[in-house]
């Protein structure tokens, strides 16, 4: 149902990238769907009553030093937490590329209007 | 009368259309205590990566909207001279700089080379310590490169979009 609940919110964001005709209502778009795509993978990555998996002495075995069954069963994979950590910081970065596009096509026509964007100036 | 009226409103429109000189004082006040706190939170945040929430980036966007308040309260000017964009630009570049210097570092101390750990980790995690945070060896190094770029870029990035001035040169030209 969560998954469900995300692809909803993925479809929300491509209607309003398809359906829009300002451009800044479609970077916001752009915007729901990459934050879709996140918490989606955030939720692939949850684990219900999950530990931190922070290794330290009570998680290894007392005499032979190795890393106990309890440890490994309920900590939590850290690999979609930086994946989307990284993926925030790229989309931060898209996110300022796409709006100085959006000036700077302000700049040239006056409008942020996409149907009324037809003319090649240059 | 009459036209000293329009003079001042014209002058008035000038003065909104030039760039807000900051706003009332109420804001300015409060700004300036929260500031401090902010930034200071930015500052934590960034030290304590490797054992809380967060980390670099997380404390270098704090540290970044600590700025972006001064600039809605007091004005782009007084950001300007607290923190110019050249020296915000130099800074960016000098963490990259020093984030690349501690990966490459490991290649002269260690066996596995990139990023190795040289300084070592004295404690483990959860034991107490006086020096608890820095128990981490370059992990802590890397996140304060990574904040010092982070908050350096970021504020250039909303500075930037803040002082933009459309050129209107080419639509006068036809």
């Amino acid at each position: 149902m969560p998954y469900a609940l995300c692809f909803l919110l993925f479809v929300i964001g491509l209607y309003c990238v398809l359906v829009k005709k300002n451009m800044v209502k479609i970077v916001i778009g752009i915007l729901v769907m990459e934050y879709a795509v996140n918490l989606f993978l955030i939720m692939l990555g949850y684990r219900t009553g999950g530990a931190a998996p922070i290794i330290d002495k009570t998680c290894l075995e007392p005499g032979t030093g190795q890393i106990t069954a309890s440890f490994i069963s309920t900590s939590v994979d850290p690999l979609p937490q930086a994946l989307v950590l990284t993926a925030i910081v790229i989309s931060l970065g898209s996110l300022a590329l796409i709006i100085s596009i959006c000036v700077r096509t302000y700049e040239k026509y006056g409008t942020f209007d996409i149907t009324k964007i037809r003319r090649l100036k240059g | 009368m009459e036209q000293k009226q329009r003079n001042s409103n014209v002058a008035q429109k000038e003065k909104i259309s030039n760039g807000v000189k900051g706003m009332t004082i109420i804001v300015k006040t409060i700004g300036s205590w929260a500031k401090v706190l902010i930034f200071l939170f930015g500052i934590y945040i960034v030290l304590f990566g490797h054992l809380t929430p967060g980390g670099g980036f997380a404390g270098g966007v704090m540290i970044a909207s600590a700025y972006v308040l001064l600039m809605l309260a007091f004005g782009g000017e007084f950001v300007k001279q607290n923190l110019s964009p050249s020296l915000a630009l130099k800074l960016a570049c000098a963490g990259t700089l020093a984030f690349a210097a501690i990966a490459v570092a490991g290649f002269f101390y260690g066996p596995d080379g990139f990023f190795w750990n040289f300084i070592g980790q004295e404690w483990l995690a959860g034991e107490s310590s006086n020096l608890h945070f820095i128990n981490a060896g370059i992990i802590m190094l890397a996140e304060l490169a990574v904040g010092v770029i982070v908050a350096a870029a970021i504020f250039l990035v909303i500075f930037t979009f803040s002082t933009f001035k459309f050129d209107v040169s080419d639509n006068q030209k036809e």
